[in-house]
């Protein structure tokens, strides 16, 4: 049976882990609060650095040493998963710095619709593909609302955009990826109406 | 863009998403490379509020309200010096009062205040 975890219990576990390790310094419960947010951590690394595992698990590693450093300024505001991806993302952007000629590689890549096999194998390339078109801060925003589901006000907390920035880039590359992916959308949309 | 496609979208693009990634001893070698936590000093502080309650008693201490107030206190006469006096402590207590709040609630907040976004 799938136990699936209330959002607030998890809240609460997690502030109180957070209260342990300020009040009486346990190591015990950092480790806790790492185990239970290490996954999604380095799966949005992975993600901001495009399957480069070993960089996003130095990244995912800074990220936590940074939290245990700067855990008194966590003032629960945001939910403490969205505060690990905030240092995580800010962690990311710094080593995304050094590599600058990387960076221009991405925001200026041309916008050229890719053709749509069907299989579901292919078509996983092709999202990926298409998701490459988009630029880097519009694949940062769908990353963050879309796939690891935060609220938009969330995701500008994470990104540290305001509100209607990520609201704009998410509409943007979202509209983006349906032109990209139109033949397969038009596909399913058929099927489902079968 | 309407929300049927809108539907599709997202659920293509979870879809692709691989979700969290397994521990393979992560979590441990984080733990072996933190470093001792640095605690706080607290002598400066302490050290501070003396010498502020000691500047603020010798310059007040001169002072012919002050003397004037504390002496119609202690002989139980209500006068307009003793109600000064009253008053700039009970302020001085509400102001240090909602410091140490604000203080406690810096330190501590993300355990107390639960629910948020």
């Amino acid at each position: 049976m799938t136990c699936v975890a209330d959002p607030v219990d998890v809240m609460q576990v997690d502030h109180a882990l957070v209260a342990r390790v300020l009040l009486t310094d346990d190591r015990r419960a950092f480790e806790q609060l790492v185990r239970r947010h290490q996954g999604m951590v380095r799966a949005q690394l992975r993600r901001l650095l495009r399957g480069n595992e070993a960089k996003a698990d130095d990244l995912a590693q800074e990220t936590f040493l940074l939290a245990w450093r700067k855990l008194h300024q966590f003032r629960g505001e945001a939910r403490f998963s969205t505060w690990l991806y905030r240092i995580a993302y800010s962690c990311f952007l710094q080593a995304h710095r050094k590599q600058s000629s990387a960076a221009e590689g991405i925001e200026t890549a041309v916008f050229d619709p890719p053709t749509m096999p069907r299989e579901a194998a292919e078509l996983r390339l092709d999202v990926e593909r298409a998701m490459r078109h988009l630029s880097a801060t519009e694949q940062a925003v769908l990353l963050h609302v879309v796939q690891l589901g935060l609220g938009h006000d969330e995701a500008a907390y994470v990104l540290a955009m305001p509100l209607g920035t990520v609201k704009s880039h998410a509409r943007r590359g979202k509209a983006k990826l349906r032109a990209l992916l139109a033949d397969w959308q038009t596909e399913s949309l058929k099927e489902r109406e079968q | 863009m309407n929300d049927e496609a809108e539907d599709v979208l997202d659920a293509l693009l979870r879809e692709h998403f691989e979700g969290p990634v397994p521990d393979e001893g992560f979590c441990a070698r984080v733990v072996d490379r933190l470093p001792a936590r640095r605690r706080r000093n607290n002598w400066p502080m302490a050290a501070g509020i003396l010498a502020g309650v000691a500047a603020c008693w010798f310059s007040l201490w001169s002072d012919p309200i002050t003397s004037a107030g504390w002496r119609d206190w202690l002989s139980g006469y209500p006068s307009t010096s003793t109600m000064t006096l009253l008053i700039s402590m009970m302020s001085m207590t509400a102001l240090a009062l909602a410091w140490t709040i604000a203080e406690a609630d810096d330190r501590y907040g993300g355990s107390s205040r639960l629910a948020f976004r």
